[in-house]
């Protein structure tokens, strides 16, 4: 079977400083990987990369055995990006935003209309179908980007911090969706910082810092290798990262 | 900070830091400070001769003087009144800080009467700068009373503020706060421009303007003329006459803190009215229950046409814009001469030309303002349909405000008409292109700050607009030499083109 994604050696440099450097990873078809690393280690950057949104400084990107960099457009339409500010217009209603998402990614008028609807109905926006964005609350935000990305049903769900700012209700909502997504043969792939979320979900982890590949694995793994058999992802993840030693530091100093 | 945290005078300190921060701040913000300060100098110099000649003399106080200052001041008072308008329903939507100051301890009523005390600042401030190096010579040269003309353009801003804020919260009450925001600035723009033509009556009416004139002055020179009581307080309080001037600054501060105290309380109810202000108000169901539109082409045209629709502000502050070339289109045509083909020669090249600038504020509005980048970078969509439809969008509310005067010119004189649809159609979309080519992405807010691609790329795009209105004017005449301009304007159009690579690479260079 093709893998979802393949990353070979992938690298973006700002200026002087490595974003992402020298990157490879693969995700397979079909399954929910959460890519994690502390702030600034280039998840972002990667994923942005991969939505065809920022240029690689080298490495290749293949999306289903597509070469995204040499036919972008193939990629993109198996792909659908979900940042983690919602690309909404605020005077559009959800409709209109399906509408015009749906018409980007070549989806037959009534197929797009029959699916608007089933998502709207789905994530609970069907009552403010009507309404503008504008009014809406961050989660109502969040539903409705994220109805848009699911509009064209994309091979490859790409979502940068989807839980972020989310109640509860609404943040199981979208665990919910995700993983139908995946049950039905969706690949997701999502940064978080919520572990948790990330523990409960996710078939394989990634964990990245300073723009290269730390480890990789499902948690059982990621645990042998951390040498954590018993810890959360959390301790896995600051074991890894070396991240907990700093607040230990500041602890004993208190 | 000057005052104890928390104080009126500390709060006070700190929205004038704000509105500083927000003047000097960025990019722009030395430019802006050179500026002012070149315009002051300027100012400064020009008004020493202007002190010379007036020492020693007295302003006349009688109907004329009276008269004229009255409208002066109705004119700045307008301009005051929009300004302040604008800003007391922004306070109710764009929130910025308020969140923060009405979650402390603060009493809310204080908080938005400082906020209202920056607004009658800026009002001010606005007018204030400008007398400042004109009265400064003035009072040199023994006209130190006149000073007091700044006090009562003070008094004027608070009037203005007080009304403001009032006229801000009944209208929020009587039609809902979305069509606040929509009515409070189209009425602002209204306000501005029709200040701007008052000031241009000379070169809209012509030599009529001075027969006009004169019966005016007659009329108020008539001794007869009785005036109403308290219309010469402008007058005098900007003479420095104590009595009136206090009475102003009194009738000021009083209109200004009684509408505050008064309303401050329910402004407060209303911003947080505003922030759901949507919630609840369905949009005609029915209307966007048919099947979706098809398309990369029909979804993204749709699209922009809803948002322009929607931001009625924004289209009547690009429309309004073509208020501006009045003045200049009558110039033109008055003096085009007693012949009336070359003045209507030059109507056609005056519409090519607004037709040119217009098209290109649509058109940068449906083109760089996209709300949305990464949604349609992300797209599979090809670029040159997206943007075809974003031009056709941009260049859609133009077609419909000109097609009707063109029809009636096509009618009246089908040459000339037939050259200014030509050279119209030609301006707006050579406007819509370099705008296409040489994208300059901002937000929709930005509109009035808006950056262009380089200066080089506004002086091409004003070029070819020329160009082409010259080209218009010529063909009007039927002259060969209208192919002259043409085929300058579209070699330069050459020149400025780039391919959809080029135009990526630029984007990606500027983000």
């Amino acid at each position: 079977m093709v893998d979802a994604l393949v990353l070979d050696d992938l690298t973006k440099v700002f200026a002087t400083t490595p974003a992402v450097d020298h990157l490879s990873l693969r995700v397979r078809a079909g399954e929910l990987y959460a890519l994690l690393g502390p702030n600034g280690a280039g998840k972002t950057t990667t994923l942005r990369m991969v939505a065809g949104l920022l240029k690689p400084t080298s490495g290749s990107i293949r999306v289903f055995g597509v070469d995204a960099l040499a036919d972008p457009a193939a990629a993109k339409q198996m792909i659908a990006w979900a940042p983690d500010e919602p690309m909404l217009y605020d005077r559009l209603t959800p409709m209109e935003y399906l509408e015009f998402v749906a018409g980007l990614w070549g989806v037959e008028p009534k197929e797009g209309r029959a699916r608007a609807e089933l998502l709207l109905k789905f994530l609970g926006l069907w009552d403010q179908r009507d309404q503008r964005c504008e009014a809406f609350s961050r989660g109502m935000k969040q539903k409705a980007a994220l109805a848009g990305a699911l509009i064209h049903e994309p091979r490859m769900l790409i979502l940068d911090e989807p839980l972020t700012g989310l109640d509860a209700a609404v943040s199981r909502q979208v665990k919910d969706l995700l993983q139908a997504r995946v049950r039905g043969g969706a690949t997701v792939i999502l940064t978080t910082h919520i572990l948790e979320v990330a523990e409960r979900i996710a078939d394989r982890i990634g964990i990245i810092q300073a723009g290269k590949l730390l480890a990789e694995g499902t948690l059982a793994e990621l645990r042998e290798r951390a040498g954590e058999l018993q810890g959360t992802l959390e301790d896995v993840f600051l074991e890894l990262t070396g991240e907990g030693d700093a607040g230990h530091e500041v602890g004993a100093d208190a | 900070m000057i005052g104890q945290p928390g104080s009126t005078l500390w709060l006070l300190g700190h929205e004038l830091r704000l509105n500083w921060r927000g003047l000097m701040g960025g990019r722009r913000g030395a430019w802006r400070l050179g500026s002012l300060a070149f315009v002051g100098v300027m100012l400064l110099i020009g008004g020493f001769p202007v002190a010379w000649m007036l020492r020693g003399v007295e302003a006349p106080v009688n109907n004329l003087s009276i008269l004229a200052a009255d409208i002066v001041s109705l004119l700045v008072f307008s301009l005051m009144l929009s300004q302040t308008l604008a800003g007391a329903t922004d306070a109710l939507y764009t929130r910025g800080d308020l969140d923060l100051l009405f979650s402390s301890p603060l009493d809310p009523r204080k908080a938005l009467t400082v906020r209202f005390a920056s607004l009658a600042a800026s009002a001010f401030a606005s007018f204030g700068l400008l007398a400042t190096p004109l009265l400064l010579p003035l009072a040199l040269f023994g006209h130190w009373r006149w000073l007091a003309l700044l006090p009562t353009l003070a008094a004027l801003a608070l009037t203005a503020s007080g009304a403001g804020l009032a006229l801000a919260v009944a209208l929020f009450a009587l039609i809902g706060p979305r069509r606040t925001r929509t009515v409070a600035q189209v009425l602002a723009a209204i306000i501005g421009a029709a200040f701007f033509l008052a000031s241009q009556t000379r070169t809209l009416l012509g030599a009529k303007s001075g027969g006009l004139a004169m019966q005016v002055v007659g009329a108020a020179a008539d001794p007869r003329l009785r005036l109403p009581p308290l219309a010469d307080w402008p007058l005098r309080a900007a003479l420095g006459d104590p009595l009136p001037l206090a009475a102003m600054l009194t009738v000021g501060a009083v209109i200004f803190l009684g509408v505050t105290a008064w309303l401050s309380r329910r402004f407060a109810d209303d911003a947080t009215s505003a922030q759901g202000a949507d919630a609840g108000q369905r949009r005609r169901p029915g209307r966007t229950l048919g099947p979706f539109a098809g398309g990369v082409f029909a979804a993204t045209f749709l699209k922009e046409i809803r948002l322009l629709r929607r931001d009625a502000a924004l289209l009547a502050q690009v429309l309004l814009r073509t208020l501006y070339l009045l003045p200049a289109t009558f110039l033109v045509l008055r003096n085009a001469g007693g012949h009336s083909t070359y003045a209507l020669a030059a109507g056609a090249a005056g519409i090519a030309f607004l037709a040119g600038q217009v098209a290109s504020s649509l058109t940068w509005i449906t083109v760089s303002a996209e709300e949305a980048p990464e949604l349609i970078a992300c797209a599979p969509a090809p670029a040159a349909s997206v943007r075809a439809a974003k031009l056709l969008a941009g260049l859609a509310p133009l077609i419909a405000m000109l097609v009707i005067p063109l029809g009636v010119l096509i009618w009246l004189s089908p040459v000339t008409g037939v050259a200014a649809s030509a050279g119209a159609a030609a301006d707006a979309i050579a406007a819509g292109l370099i705008n296409a080519w040489h994208p300059a992405p901002g937000k929709r807010s930005e509109f009035r700050r808006r950056r262009t691609g380089s200066i080089l790329t506004g002086l091409a795009l004003l070029a070819v607009s020329l160009l082409i209105a010259a080209a218009t004017g010529l063909a009007a005449l039927a002259s060969p030499f209208a192919l002259a301009p043409a085929a300058l304007a579209v070699v330069a159009l050459f020149a400025l083109r780039r391919s959809p690579g080029q135009i990526a690479d630029a984007l990606a260079a500027r983000s």
